[in-house]
């Protein structure tokens, strides 16, 4: 076999990261000089890229269904010990995320949560159940469902099911309600995920901010810090954010909260600094250098005083 | 890096806490890893069904015999292992059933099942999607004509991304076999394609 033979048989593991440190020096010292096998390496390539056209992904909703037999066949064999099931957080919401606005509700017991109820494309507005009183109800769990939809799961004396879009305003004080329920930080998290996207709407907007500044869980936080990024010029968003960045435990989340509130700053050219700092902000980032001890936000607000020409220290 | 560090550090927790019976716990462990097991499942058996029943059945174990697992592998490969070998039995059942197809019997003839699952796919120019399409069908063909374990080595090294190495220790074979076996399967899948590419 001559040394253009041998190369170009390795010419597949090397695009694959697969040739030994010595092999992948004697391929390379080869293509460097031989012009054909370079050809032949590009159209390995070429056949490379041709095979990623035939992978699939598995659908939202076939992810969906093996989620649900799942937890239907591991409930069958074993009753969990706690609470708080870990159903209440199965389901991802970002890669679930509704995108077309319709929701589908069920209620029921816990036994009932993952009845064949589900039926995709249920009506607009909430049908099977009046919510006159829904605050007398408790939410036991969100999740997402298929088509855009959503699953709210109560507990309340009897099992109904309602289903309705997540515009309907029975609905939103659910999910409202749900947002604040201080017992489970799962159903908390799905349900502010799930608002997010309803983030334009006032009520939705002051549950997040609620949220990111109360909410005991770091995830729930972190979850309605998302939906408020599209805001963050709001002034009441920015205090949010402020009130984030002085006092949340949790440096991811400061991290975060700094990002938001100074993005845009040093991105100009020239002598411009691409979006101002506002007074108070400017205020927030001194307060912040006198405690802070996490080396990126720390180091990310002394770079945007510096670039907006502002002292470190207050006065 | 250190976020996959810090992972690796929460999911040896998450286990530990499962195996002590924490339902929360063994939840995320498998939506740490669902999505990556039913699409390997989907590309090797090219059926939504069967794809569900190797989920299924998948987790299933891992959930019954969690208080097994000593750490002596990762939970990755311990995983996958049980996810390949379902996968691989699946195959050799077709094999002998000769159900290589995926065709069902539709109101207006025989359709492809897969077809549902390749349409997001679809390119917006109609000449390039009948392009990809016929180069999809070559290469559906030229995958369905590779041995279940040329098929399951080429999976995990080109659409799971995984290495030889790791191939390997999951197929209980050596680094080396794994090579051999992705040298064959792309030999077989370049010839197959022709010219066409």
């Amino acid at each position: 076999m001559n040394t253009c033979e041998k190369v170009r048989k390795q010419l597949s593991m090397l695009l694959y990261g697969e040739l030994s440190f010595d092999e992948e020096e004697t391929v390379d010292a080869h293509l460097e000089g031989c012009a054909e096998c370079r050809t032949a390496l590009e159209r390995e390539r070429v056949l490379h890229a041709a095979f990623d056209q035939a992978e699939i992904e598995a659908p939202a909703s076939v992810l969906w269904e093996s989620r649900q037999n799942l937890q239907r066949q591991i409930a069958a064999e074993h009753t969990p010990i706690h609470r708080v099931s870990w159903w209440d957080r199965f389901l991802d919401t970002a890669w679930l995320k509704p995108v077309g606005g319709l929701a589908l509700l069920t209620i029921g017991f816990m036994a009932a949560r993952l009845a064949p109820s589900l039926v995709p494309g249920l009506g607009l507005g909430v049908t099977g159940m009046s919510l006159m009183d829904p605050g007398a109800q408790r939410v036991r769990s969100v999740e997402p469902g298929p088509n855009g939809g959503v699953q709210i799961v109560l507990d309340e004396t009897r099992q109904r099911t309602v289903s309705g879009g997540l515009d309907d305003q029975n609905i939103r004080v659910l999910l409202l309600s749900a947002a604040k329920d201080p017992s489970d930080p799962g159903l908390r998290y799905e349900t502010v995920g799930i608002l997010n996207d309803r983030a334009q709407a006032a009520e939705v907007r002051d549950t997040l901010i609620y949220a990111l500044e109360h909410d005991e869980n770091a995830g729930v936080r972190l979850k309605a810090m998302d939906g408020l990024k599209p805001f963050v010029r709001q002034p009441e968003v920015r205090k949010a954010l402020s009130g984030v960045l002085l006092s949340d435990g949790n440096p991811g989340m400061r991290t975060q909260a700094i990002d938001l509130l100074t993005q845009g700053v040093g991105e100009g050219t020239g002598n411009t600094t691409g979006n101002a700092l506002d007074r108070d902000m400017i205020g927030t980032l001194q307060e912040l250098m006198n405690h802070e001890n996490n080396a990126y936000v720390r180091q990310r607000g002394e770079r945007v005083l510096q670039l907006v020409n502002a002292s470190r220290d207050t006065y | 890096m250190a976020h996959k560090a810090g992972f690796q550090t929460d999911e040896k927790a998450l286990i530990l806490a499962a195996q002590k019976g924490d339902q929360d716990a063994f939840g995320q462990l498998v939506r740490a890893y669902d999505q990556s097991v039913l699409r390997l499942a989907m590309n090797l058996l090219r059926s939504p069904e069967d794809a569900q029943d190797v989920y299924q059945e998948a987790f299933l174990r891992v959930y019954r015999n969690l208080n097994n697992f000593r750490f002596d592998c990762s939970f990755h490969t311990w995983l996958y292992r049980i996810v390949t070998n379902l996968c691989l039995d699946h195959m050799r059942k077709r094999k002998v059933r000769k159900e290589e197809s995926s065709l069902v019997e539709g109101p207006d003839g025989p359709v492809d099942r897969m077809d549902t699952v390749h349409e997001s796919r679809a390119e917006s120019d109609p000449q390039r999607s009948m392009f990809a399409g016929e180069l999809r069908v070559r290469i559906d063909k030229a995958l369905s004509e590779l041995s279940a374990r040329e098929r399951m080595v080429f999976e995990l090294r080109h659409y799971q991304g995984l290495k030889l190495r790791n191939i390997g220790e999951i197929l209980g074979t050596s680094e080396e076999a794994a090579k051999n076996c992705l040298f064959r399967a792309t030999q077989k899948m370049r010839v197959a394609l022709g010219d066409f590419v």
